[in-house]
């Protein structure tokens, strides 16, 4: 990187920070600490939202999934905005009826402390062990691009992000998440009117697009009822809706952040207003990746997006293979840059025969490209069993600091570093929360002062920072770690969703029930993920299911235990 | 009598709309626009 692009990332970084700690500053309670005292508006919310669940590895792995596969992938949120419906109408204004901080609060006034107990406890397992590798992920692809070690790029992010978390609170995340999405916003933009000024002069936005849909890369929309099509409309609609309900139900690091809204009807905006904009941004970051895919027919792309392990090979004794491999790989491409041009002149012509035969030859091309591609990770393996095969994160990077501007790189690496501070800091701030309100206010001490609770919080926040970070260090370590967390979360979320379900929508169901029906959940849940019986994304339902289940025949049974 | 939510419910308007029923139904139909829209843009590019 330029020195104009490191001022641009320090100068990012630095004012994202002193506008956070300036705008939480001033005397605070616990009140203001974990619900920023309930005063923000619906932007806050909706922006404190986004920034929550968009991790830095939304923005550099949407861009690489539509220049791989195209842009199935936004169907993923097709099940969101209906998600957000059923939390305004039912989650959103009990949890503020009751003044509750966290979500699991609620519980005890439905059920009993146990329940309260057991979900808090699986949030903060869960939470606790995501939020590393939230930190992890995309310190691994900046030390690559920067050429820093890991353990410099985790502790920066994870400390900067303890700071003023633990500083401000949740005014301070808040603030600087909306800072944060603002400038995403505005990077992505200039990026995505930089791979368009790039391109050909003959080749303008809807050419470009129009080549990308003639090689399978704008199939935004999937009908087809194929189970093993990860994204199809169905899948969007009906896992979608589960998928986003749970996390933005019953996981306490987006509950804190619509709970900080200023009224029900602030809160419930935020949450619909992002039901309205996130299918649309995420739509126009996969364009930014088929706009990427169109430049990179004009122009070679590496043979493996990830520098540092195609460094890596190179250095190996497999050079020589992979040299024919490079050799073969650009005919290819030149034969596919021919096919490209032709296909170009018959879309000038609108022949319709002509594109398809050039389609066809794109495709065949498209396809020994992917063989090519197969090759260098079989070498990559053969070389270095650890190798991390998977290049898709790195696409939009490569792309980003070869070809973009000065000044550019930096605020694109900068955004990296922003959503994952954002995402990171609304973690900490919900670990905090619910390890001082459900467990230390709760169990621990019932009556202290306020100002006790709020050094306890700050505690809270930096104790989990460290676990957090010692996490993502650790998890440098472990090369299948970020699996291993995802299975975790899916052992977990089901439960949860289970459990609150009942709580909203089955009234006759006790807390004795419902917390034996959790518990049961886990074990076969568990069973099931540990004998790897099913996919663990299936999981969630599964275990959403079954607490239901469970615990209306535990109900059935006290019931008539209590009649007989 | 109606209960406490209901009544802040009532009290707390969306804007733009008269109602949340009609917010929500304006989501719904987003959602519907921009699948259709999205089907037009699959068929239209490929």
């Amino acid at each position: 990187m330029s020195a104009i692009d490191w001022a641009v990332l320090v100068l990012t970084l630095v004012v994202i920070v002193v506008y956070g700690i300036y705008k939480s500053r001033g005397e605070q309670n616990i009140h203001g600490y974990l619900l920023g005292n309930q005063s923000l508006p619906w932007y806050h919310v909706c922006l404190s939202v986004m920034a929550t669940q968009a991790s830095a590895i939304t923005f550099l792995s949407a861009p690489g999934l539509a220049y791989s596969s195209g842009m199935s992938f936004v169907q993923f949120y097709f099940g969101l905005p209906l998600a957000m419906i059923v939390l305004c109408i039912t989650f959103v204004p009990i949890f503020h009826r009751l003044k509750v901080y966290t979500a699991y609060e609620y519980l005890e006034q439905r059920f009993d402390l146990k329940t309260r107990a057991l979900t808090a406890f699986l949030f903060l397992v869960q939470r606790g062990l995501s939020t590393g590798i939230t930190i992890y992920a995309p310190s691994i692809i900046l030390s690559t691009i920067l050429n820093i070690n890991t353990t410099y790029t985790t502790l920066f992010i994870g400390s900067l992000v303890v700071f003023y978390t633990v500083y401000g609170g949740t005014k301070a995340v808040s603030y600087t998440q909306m800072l944060q999405m603002s400038i995403i916003f505005c990077g992505l933009f200039a990026a995505g009117a930089m791979v368009v000024h790039l391109l050909p002069a003959n080749i303008g936005f809807v050419k470009a697009i129009s080549i990308a849909g003639k090689m399978g890369r704008t199939n935004a929309i999937d009908l087809t009822f194929d189970p093993n099509n990860r994204y199809t409309l169905w899948t969007g609609l009906l896992g979608g809706f589960f998928l986003q309900l749970s996390y933005f139900g019953t996981d306490q690091s987006q509950v804190g952040r619509y709970l900080s809204g200023a009224s029900v009807s602030q809160s419930r905006l935020g949450l619909l207003m992002n039901g309205l904009v996130k299918i649309p941004m995420q739509f126009l970051i996969l364009l930014i990746g088929v706009l990427v895919f169109t430049f990179y027919q004009y122009n070679k792309p590496p043979v493996f997006f990830n520098s540092f392990e195609l460094n890596k090979l190179e250095k190996s004794k497999y050079n020589p293979e992979l040299n024919k491999i490079k050799a073969e790989y650009s005919l290819i491409h030149k034969e596919k840059e021919i096919a490209v041009n032709k296909m170009n002149a018959a879309l000038d012509k609108d022949d319709a025969g002509l594109v398809d035969d050039q389609r066809k030859v794109l495709q065949e091309a498209d396809q020994k490209e992917k063989s090519i591609k197969k090759q260098v990770t079989d070498l990559m393996v053969k070389n270095d069993k650890h190798a991390n095969t998977d290049d898709n994160n790195y696409i939009f990077l490569s792309f980003v600091t070869q070809y973009l501007p000065r000044g550019l790189i930096g605020l694109l690496i900068a955004i990296i570093f922003l959503a994952s501070m954002g995402s990171t800091a609304s973690a900490l701030n919900s670990l905090a929360s619910t390890t001082v309100i459900d467990i230390y206010k709760r169990l621990i001490k019932k009556d202290a002062s306020d100002h006790e609770y709020l050094q306890v919080s700050r505690l809270a926040t930096v104790f989990w920072g460290i676990v957090c970070i010692v996490m993502a260090l650790y998890a440098s370590k472990i090369g299948n770690l970020l699996e291993a967390v995802n299975i975790l979360g899916s052992y977990i979320y089901g439960t949860i969703l289970g459990v609150f379900l009942v709580a909203f929508y089955v009234k006759s169901v006790n807390g004795r029930a419902v917390f034996f029906g959790a518990v049961l959940t886990e074990i076969v849940v568990t069973l099931l993920g540990w004998n790897e019986v099913v996919a663990y994304l299936w999981l969630n339902v599964i275990g959403c299911m079954l607490v239901i289940f469970f615990s209306l025949i535990i109900q059935a049974v006290i019931k008539h235990k209590k009649s007989a | 009598m109606k209960p406490e939510n209901q009544l802040q419910n009532e009290q707390e308007l969306p804007p733009f709309v008269k109602t949340w029923r009609q917010f929500y139904r304006l989501l719904i139909s987003w959602l519907v626009f921009l699948i259709f829209i999205f089907y037009a843009f699959t068929k239209y590019f490929e």
